[in-house]
């Protein structure tokens, strides 16, 4: 981010915190309502410093990262499988997408039943959510992938392992990496979802806890605010692999 | 470079057809043959549609014809082969890939070690007389020119016997153009390849090649095989010799164009 754009976003995030304290003002909510930002902003330094969030979120982020490296891997074969072979997406694509279709919520209690409420379920259902788009871009960046640099391929007789690894997945990086972007982000949603369904530890089972037993609304929106961060840190993480794997071109 | 001499090509009989969309079949190339001794330069011109960039992919083992055949030598060619280099109308690059990565990419594939692809880059770089500047640079970063040197460079890296060129300097502006097409000729001087050169520029085809073969409309056969009897080393100079606007009057008779007639103007 250059020292230019910095300062409208510093800006709009001040008046969202601005618009929010407003809201609870005027409206007189109690904090077990709607807390103010600051009563959210105590309770997340708290949270994190008596150690209530850090073990959650840890939990959250083993079933995101192994839901999503699963999910994603699984993806990139099948997506690529996709865009090669007609046969296989005729007779795959309509399972694809009706599992796409079926909420997650509905699924994550199947999972729990399946699967139990340790890890696997959770990683279960996060490469669930993420399969779909990173198989998706990679079969139309696959697809997209410009048939005169596979006929100079063809005659430099570059093997098909050679065509898949200096032509194919190169050109179609970009593509990849933007199913990437959007599964890393569903794979906390899914994580999430999986964590109600019922787990023992998790980000979800905090929110359940802190609005439960706990009655600790502000401790739910810093909940919520972890989430989202996290969210974000692992959304940039993708972005920077992407820079550094596509770079300039 | 290489030290043999180059093997004639032959192309005899070749037909070939593209499915249509009516479910026929749309005839390109009807009954082509044509001998090309090996260490000359051939122009391809003809029409659009005349089969040229088919042609010249037959030859590179590219497209199979359902009639007839290709031999380099005593071999036939069915497939893509290390011994015959081509370039593409369009540089086609790999974009993300710097350019000399891009020259050395054959031989990456041919799984050559860095350091032998490091040496051969050197003369590649210096045979296409290309800007060491440059070389670092993203397809992206070159001029159209710049990119079609890589693109010759890249061709070349193999050391082939044949260099076959689909209208490689077209996108180039009409001085450039001239400026490759001698530079061209400097190089086949000293890489000692047979050239096949598919053109539309009736001037660029006097100017390089021994022989200009001109194509018919669809389906293509060859209705014309004439010499261009111009002492080499050549320079644009020659182009005003008596002797190439009658070679190229010859070639516009044979092209069909009613301008034929009274003009020499050369310009395509």
């Amino acid at each position: 981010m250059s020292r230019g754009s910095f300062l409208p976003v510093v800006g709009a995030f001040l008046v969202f915190v601005l618009g929010w304290q407003a809201v609870v003002v005027l409206g007189d909510f109690p904090p077990f309502i709607l807390p103010g930002p600051a009563a959210v902003a105590a309770s997340f330094v708290t949270g994190w410093t008596d150690g209530t969030i850090p073990p959650h979120l840890g939990a959250t982020l083993v079933e995101v990262g192994l839901g999503f490296a699963v999910g994603a891997g699984l993806a990139l074969v099948v997506g690529y499988t996709l865009a090669r072979s007609a046969l296989v997406e005729r007779i795959l694509s309509p399972y694809l997408v009706a599992a796409q279709a079926t909420p997650i919520l509905a699924l994550a209690p199947l999972m729990a039943l399946w699967f139990g409420p340790g890890l696997l379920g959770k990683v279960v259902i996060c490469a669930l959510i993420v399969f779909f788009p990173v198989a998706v871009y990679t079969m139309v960046g696959i697809r997209a992938v410009d048939a005169r640099l596979l006929e100079l391929g063809r005659a430099l007789r570059a093997t098909r392992l050679q065509v898949l690894t200096t032509l194919e997945v190169p050109a179609a990086l970009p593509s990849i990496f933007g199913g990437m972007r959007v599964g890393v982000t569903l794979a906390v949603v899914g994580a999430i979802v999986g964590e109600w369904a019922g787990a023992e530890k998790g980000l979800g089972v905090l929110i359940n806890l802190a609005r439960g037993s706990l009655f600790d609304i502000p401790l739910v929106f810093a909940t919520l605010l972890t989430i989202s961060l996290l969210g974000i840190v692992l959304y940039l993480i993708v972005v920077l692999i992407e820079r550094r794997l596509v770079g300039a071109r | 470079m290489t030290d043999r001499r180059p093997r004639p090509v032959r192309v005899s009989g070749v037909e070939l057809s593209f499915p249509s969309r009516d479910g026929g079949r749309l005839p390109v190339l009807d009954g082509v043959g044509l001998d090309i001794p090996g260490g000359g330069i051939v122009a391809l011109i003809g029409p659009n549609g005349s089969g040229k960039s088919t042609l010249l992919r037959v030859i590179a083992g590219l497209l199979h014809p359902q009639a007839g055949v290709v031999t380099l030598g005593d071999l036939p060619i069915v497939a893509p082969d290390p011994a015959i280099g081509l370039v593409f109308q369009e540089p086609r690059l790999l974009p993300w890939r710097s350019a000399a990565a891009n020259i050395t990419y054959p031989l990456e594939l041919a799984g050559w070690p860095p350091e032998r692809r490091a040496n051969r880059l050197a003369e590649l770089t210096e045979l296409v007389a290309l800007d060491p500047g440059v070389v670092s640079n993203r397809p992206a970063e070159l001029s159209g020119g710049t990119s079609q040197r890589v693109a010759l460079a890249r061709a070349l890296a193999l050391e082939p016997e044949v260099l076959l060129l689909d209208e490689p300097f077209s996108a180039l502006d009409a001085l450039s153009r001239e400026r490759f097409d001698l530079e061209l000729l400097r190089l086949w001087d000293r890489a000692g390849t047979t050239i096949v050169l598919v053109t539309h520029s009736i001037a660029e085809a006097i100017l390089v090649a021994d022989r200009v073969v001109v194509l018919s409309p669809r389906p293509g056969r060859v209705v014309a095989d004439i010499d261009v009897e111009l002492a080499r080393p050549r320079s644009l100079g020659d182009l005003d010799a008596a002797i190439v606007s009658h070679t190229a009057a010859r070639i516009r008779a044979h092209l069909g164009d009613p301008a034929a007639a009274g003009s020499l103007e050369l310009a395509s």
